[in-house]
């Protein structure tokens, strides 16, 4: 198919317009990258590139800023998040095509698809005000006093259970990102021919077989595309884990101690930023989630380009 | 489908556009402490004049920007700006409202104003060289209370802010191992503690976490009932954080209107001042006259009949003597 | 166990396992919304809806100029961005389909939606309030909309990518031009796809407040004027969450729960309609 229909003037104007529409992605992406590169001039300036991301000084009074803690923190949030969601949202899409009963699809894939349409700031207020006081008063002191007592694996539950750390965030994010994965998962699943299911039951294989062999190779594409949109979304989550992570910039090896991610940084200082410097600096924290997520996305797209070549056909 | 959509643009753009340019708006950001009593002035301002002010908390740092980008016709700030900041942004600067900050504590049993600190307890536990509550020097502070061997949690705000900036000042101007290693500003690198976001974050950490300190606006500290501490101030007395106390602060501050105001109210030298009071700063743009007059109409308004309200509101009025040097600093600059 | 019952014990673990992860989400949704509920719907007034709001101290203030700004934004920003998206996602999927430049944009369109929101507020600041010289509804709704439009595209590319090849040739077969077969063959194929992301995208933007607190700024006084500031729930919310007092906290909490309740029953209703509209 060519690019653009020259032998019909609708089907060129159409498809000019719709060519329009989608530049305005590449406008507006290349707008936001000139505009925290200007912004972010004179902390560039100062402190460089590898200085910047590698420091772990992020010191308004001395004006003396660096990126690594807000990295790291951005870093073992998602990751852990993704950790807790990959499963259970694969579980979930399992759940509604394979298992449940067919009246109970539908209503099942709404309530999951809900998740994802609740508010950030209503995550953020339920985190703060229900989630944190119930991590810190139960699951945080048990998970302390059982795994924190294994060597190796204990450290990451070591200091004061205050539910603000980087446990609960983590818990929040995976909230969040579930219904993302799970409703693109289960619409991958849908896909599979039944006809090739089916044959693989004619042949004696359990339910699990299918799943397993059958379904998720099929579909791993479409699984795919949806972890790395969940991860998408969870780099650049802000408001729901502002109020639960503490925004406390330091590298900790416990998950039971405050951190500070990227957008969280941002959200916490941007609006009582008072000089150009500081400012500037937080412009360039930005910046370097903007080129961070590039790179992931980047990867990810790598990959999911490769099983396309893979899988189809 | 089509047509539902049609309906709903057209519908909106004409109601954008019917009710375009109706009536004016003074429109002022910045600041979010003094946003609560700001808005009650401009609501009582409404009622009595007709004129609308739309205030709005976008933080210091934001208010700032706006009044350097004339986006707004005022600006708020918590801290002060220098003279050489206002002359490089074009700007005006004077005082409009004051609070207190307050140390809380959460102690089994303990109630307001039980505790005694000074500024250099203060200044050593948020720097974590007193770790427990039995440790010496509090028990000198305190010799008639039973202090126990707990561990202090030290809450700090986890957010740029103005009260921080206050508080830090504070410890910078009584402590020279706090100014050395940590200085003051809106957010700095915290040796110890938790963070938490806002007022209502510290309250909270407060509240929840047992034999823990924080700091907060007086405001928060009485609607949470939280048990402020008393304070050693200048004068060496000790002093419990009320309207009386932050008034004397004020009165006693050194405000230049020749410096454009640019004062931290920390370590007043009133007898019995609070040591860590701040006021809260309006912004004008020196060009922008129409404006910057119609602001100064509503500032010099809410002076004259704004105080009840203030003060029902846990904000502290300025003394009359201040807001007499600051209308003298409005007719010099001739928007009075 | 030999192994066939070791592979039927196998299926049914998984399965089992797979019924938690279901029990799981759900638990969390019933959670949320029932903590909101609780807190909202105890702070749920009348005069939340029939007055503007009124400083602290002055008991029957209200949210109605939030509610209105609210709506008047969101609109705004799905009338801009549902088209430019649902656009634009055509022609990576359609006239594009393969190519290098479609495989860009959507790597680009992925990136834009992790760009914190605060920095499209900060983007939208810079082209549309500076240069103006205040703070407008226009740019709240212009912000809402660049946040929305990738999510559009993103997913009605994907929604058009699922329908079958096949069903285009059998139009093009017809002798349908290339614009009749997307507008009345793969449209209505992947329309059920393309609502979810778009109602997707509103509840996305319904609940952002950083990109609106640069933009359309917010407002004491009701105004439907949106060349100038005006409110919004999210950033009342916001302000009202982090003052002193408990009256605001209500507010607060009721707006949250009006927010979420609003955002969820258009997604419900957005289901419904679909299987209404194709059974």
């Amino acid at each position: 198919m060519p690019i653009l229909q020259r032998k019909n003037p609708v089907d060129l104007s159409f498809s000019l317009i719709t060519a329009f529409a989608s530049f305005t992605v590449v406008l507006l992406i290349s707008g936001i990258f000139v505009v925290l590169v200007r912004e972010s001039s004179l902390s560039i300036g100062k402190f460089g590139v590898l200085k910047f991301l590698t420091s772990t000084e992020w010191n308004p009074v001395t004006e003396s800023f660096g990126a690594a803690t807000a990295i790291y923190g951005t870093f073992i949030t998602t990751g852990i998040a993704l950790i807790i969601a990959i499963p259970a949202a694969i579980g979930i899409a399992v759940f509604i095509t394979e298992i449940s009963p067919n009246f109970l699809k539908a209503p099942i894939g709404v309530a999951i698809e809900l998740l994802a349409a609740i508010p950030s700031i209503i995550y953020g207020m339920w985190g703060l005000f229900t989630l944190a006081p119930i991590m810190s008063r139960y699951i945080e002191p048990a998970l302390k006093s059982s795994i924190g007592k294994v060597p190796l694996l204990g450290t990451l539950f070591q200091g004061t259970p205050m539910g603000i750390d980087i446990l609960t965030a983590s818990v929040i994010l995976s909230i969040m990102i579930i219904p993302f994965t799970a409703s693109i998962a289960r619409d991958a699943f849908n896909l599979t021919p039944a006809v090739v299911k089916e044959s693989a039951y004619s042949v004696g294989a359990t339910k699990w077989e299918v799943v397993k062999d059958v379904v998720l190779p099929y579909s791993k594409l479409g699984v795919f595309g949806g972890i790395a949109l969940s991860l998408g979304r969870a780099l650049g989550e802000t408001m729901a884990v502002a109020f639960v992570l503490g925004n406390n910039h330091q590298i900790t090896s416990s998950l039971l101690n405050a951190a500070a991610t990227i957008t969280v940084t941002l959200a916490n200082e941007f609006t009582e930023a008072d000089t150009d410097m500081y400012l500037s600096s937080l412009f360039y924290l930005a910046l370097v989630l903007f080129v961070l997520s590039f790179i992931v996305l980047a990867i990810a797209k790598y990959f999911l380009l490769r099983a396309e070549r893979k899988y189809s056909r | 489908m089509k047509r539902i959509i049609l309906l709903v643009v057209i519908s909106v753009v004409t109601f954008s556009f019917s009710l375009a340019g109706a009536e004016e708006i003074l429109n002022g950001a910045g600041a979010s402490f003094p946003y609560p009593v700001y808005s009650a002035w401009a609501y009582d301002y409404y009622k009595a004049t007709g004129a609308k002010l739309n205030y709005q908390s976008i933080g210091s740092g934001g208010g700032i920007r706006q009044i350097a980008n004339r986006t707004v016709d005022f600006g708020a700030s918590d801290a002060p700006l220098t003279p050489a900041q206002l002359n490089k942004d074009n700007l005006l600067q004077f005082p409009a409202v004051m609070g207190g900050v307050v140390l809380v504590v959460n102690m089994p049993g303990v109630k307001a104003g039980a505790v005694r600190l000074d500024s250099e307890a203060v200044c050593k536990v948020y720097l974590g060289n007193i770790k427990y509550w039995d440790d010496a020097k509090l028990k000198t502070l305190n010799p008639k209370m039973k202090l126990p061997h707990n561990e202090i949690t030290v809450v700090h705000r986890s957010d740029g802010s103005g009260t921080t900036a206050i508080f830090t000042n504070y410890l910078s101007g009584a402590c020279s191992d706090w100014k050395a290693r940590v200085g003051a500003g809106t957010s700095v690198k915290w040796p110890v503690g938790i963070g938490g976001k806002g007022n209502e974050g510290v309250s909270q950490y407060v509240k929840k976490a047992q034999y823990s300190i924080g700091y907060v606006e007086f405001a928060y500290a009485e609607q949470n009932k939280l048990a402020y501490t008393l304070l050693k101030n200048s004068a060496g007395n000790f002093v419990e954080p009320s309207f009386n106390a932050f008034e004397d602060a004020a009165a006693t501050g050194n405000f230049d209107p020749k410096k454009h105001f640019d004062h931290w109210l920390v370590n007043a030298p009133g007898k019995h001042a609070w040591p860590i009071a701040g006021a809260t700063f309006i912004l004008l743009a020196k060009d922008k006259k129409d404006s910057s007059v119609k602001s100064v109409r509503f500032f010099d308004w809410a002076f004259k009949n704004g105080d009840a309200k203030a003060k029902e509101l846990i904000y502290v009025p300025l003394p009359k003597s201040l807001k007499d040097k600051i209308r003298a600093y409005w007719k010099a600059n001739g928007i009075y | 166990m030999n192994v066939e019952e070791k592979r039927k014990f196998e299926s049914l673990v998984a399965l089992s396992l797979s019924t938690l992860a279901a029990i799981f989400g759900l638990f969390w949704l019933v959670f949320i919304l029932g903590d909101v509920l609780i807190h909202g719907m105890s702070a749920l007034k009348l005069s939340l809806f029939t007055h503007d709001p009124t400083p602290p101290g002055v008991t029957g203030g209200g949210l109605r100029n939030a509610f209105m700004g609210q709506l008047l934004i969101t609109v705004v920003a799905t009338l801009i961005g549902v088209p430019v998206g649902v656009l634009g996602g055509t022609f990576l999927a359609e006239y594009a389909r393969g190519t290098r430049i479609a495989q860009l944009v959507s790597i680009l369109s992925d990136i834009m939606v992790s760009v914190p929101s605060i920095v499209i507020g900060t983007f939208i600041y810079a082209i549309l309030v500076k240069p103006v010289g205040h703070f407008n509804g226009w740019a709240g709704s212009v912000a809402l909309a660049v946040i929305m439009i990738p999510v559009v595209l993103r997913t009605t590319e994907d929604m058009l990518s699922l329908v079958p090849w096949t069903l285009r040739e059998a139009a093009f077969a017809l002798g349908a031009p290339y614009y009749k077969v997307i507008t009345q063959v793969v449209y209505r194929g992947a329309a059920t796809g393309i609502l979810t992301g778009i109602l997707l995208s509103i509840a996305r933007v319904a609940g952002e407040t950083a990109p609106l607190l640069f933009t359309s700024f917010n407002n004491s006084f009701f105004s439907t004027e949106m060349k100038g500031p005006i409110a919004s729930l999210t950033v009342s919310i916001f302000q009202y969450a982090m003052g002193p007092y408990d009256e605001w906290h209500q507010q607060a909490w009721a707006a949250s729960f009006m927010i979420t309740a609003v955002i969820l029953v258009i997604t419900i209703l957005g289901r419904l309609i679909i299987r209404w509209r194709y059974k």
